[in-house]
């Protein structure tokens, strides 16, 4: 015990056994909170498990669900790209439509502008036919309004040929009845008429519109109501008269269509003559 | 020639206080394998 080795040996024993004793004591002191540790690791590990497990199913449901679900959609793609074929088919079709369409418009505007072109020239044509129309209907008119004319006349004339008709029996009757006369008086009607013959005087019934003196006061004029349209001739001798009182007798002197002038025989005079006094050929 | 000697010195005290140091760390490591049910694994 008195070397130096042994001395050495003993104070390292003495250090590794107080080293021992502190690890001992250190692990006796910190053991419990490292098995708390360790259970509470070992219970997170099974509830991890179980929610791993629960995953796990939770997992094969949702591949069994999106297994099944693919299963749809591929169907469903299938479908949808048999209708999406079917459709590009119709739109091929569609297509060739279109472009057949197209080719028919195409030609169907060509036809129509040369319809059109065609109805423009008709439409000329049309005008055209309008104006002669037009004119025909005009000179048609014109026509019409000749042709009535031509009828009046033509019914005017009809009458005239009747009342001709009947004058012509009247005169053949008078004829008859002058004959009669002329064989009663022994006149044989060939014989010749020798001598101026006086005009037939009908009556014509007037009145005085204008009575007036020449300047020399030697003769009276007399315009008269009555001209030749109604009968008066020149040199024709007219009665003037007032109520039923003779006045004066005129002869005729200048002769108008509606009027008439005449000279007042002053020696057959009876009164004044007036203005409106009546004038006659048979008093 | 030699010379023995009686009395403890301070090496003997230092021994007896490691044999002590021992014993104490084993009963650490018994108390410590006991909490585990002498089970190491």
């Amino acid at each position: 015990m008195n070397n130096i080795v042994s001395k050495i040996l003993i104070v390292a024993n003495l250090v590794f056994s107080l080293c021992f004793m502190c690890f001992a004591g250190a692990v006796f002191t910190f053991q419990a909170g490292w098995r708390d540790k360790a259970n509470k690791t070992q219970t997170q590990l099974a509830s991890a498990n179980d929610q791993v497990k629960d995953l796990q199913g939770q997992k094969d449901q949702l591949t069994t669900k999106h297994a099944k679900e693919l299963g749809d959609e591929k169907a469903r793609a299938n479908n949808a790209e048999a209708k999406v074929n079917g459709l590009t088919q119709e739109r091929d079709q569609a297509r060739g439509n279109l472009a057949n369409a197209e080719k028919e418009r195409d030609k169907h505007l060509v036809d129509l502008q040369v319809a059109t072109k065609e109805a423009e020239a008709r439409i000329t044509e049309t005008n055209d036919a309008r104006a002669e129309i037009k004119r025909l209907r005009d000179q048609n008119n014109e026509a019409i309004a000749v042709r009535r004319g031509l009828e009046d006349k033509n019914l005017e004339m009809v009458r005239e040929l009747a009342d001709a008709g009947t004058r012509e029996v009247q005169f053949l009757k008078e004829i008859t009845h002058l004959n009669d006369l002329l064989r009663l008086n022994k006149i044989d009607p060939r014989d010749p008429v020798i001598g101026p013959v006086p005009k037939v005087v009908e009556r014509v019934d007037g009145f005085v519109v204008e009575s007036r003196k020449n300047p020399s006061r030697s003769a009276e004029l007399v315009q008269i109501s009555v001209g030749s349209d109604d009968g008066v001739f020149k040199n024709m001798k007219m009665t003037v008269y007032r109520d039923s009182s003779f006045l004066a007798t005129i002869q005729i002197t200048d002769v108008y269509p509606d009027k008439a002038v005449g000279l007042v025989v002053e020696e057959t005079r009876n009164g004044t003559i007036e203005r409106k006094d009546n004038v006659t050929t048979k008093f | 020639m030699s010379q023995q000697s009686s009395d403890p010195t301070i090496y003997d005290g230092l021994m007896f206080v490691s044999l002590g140091a021992v014993i104490v760390g084993i009963v650490f490591l018994i108390m410590a394998l006991d909490g585990y049910g002498w089970s190491a694994g």
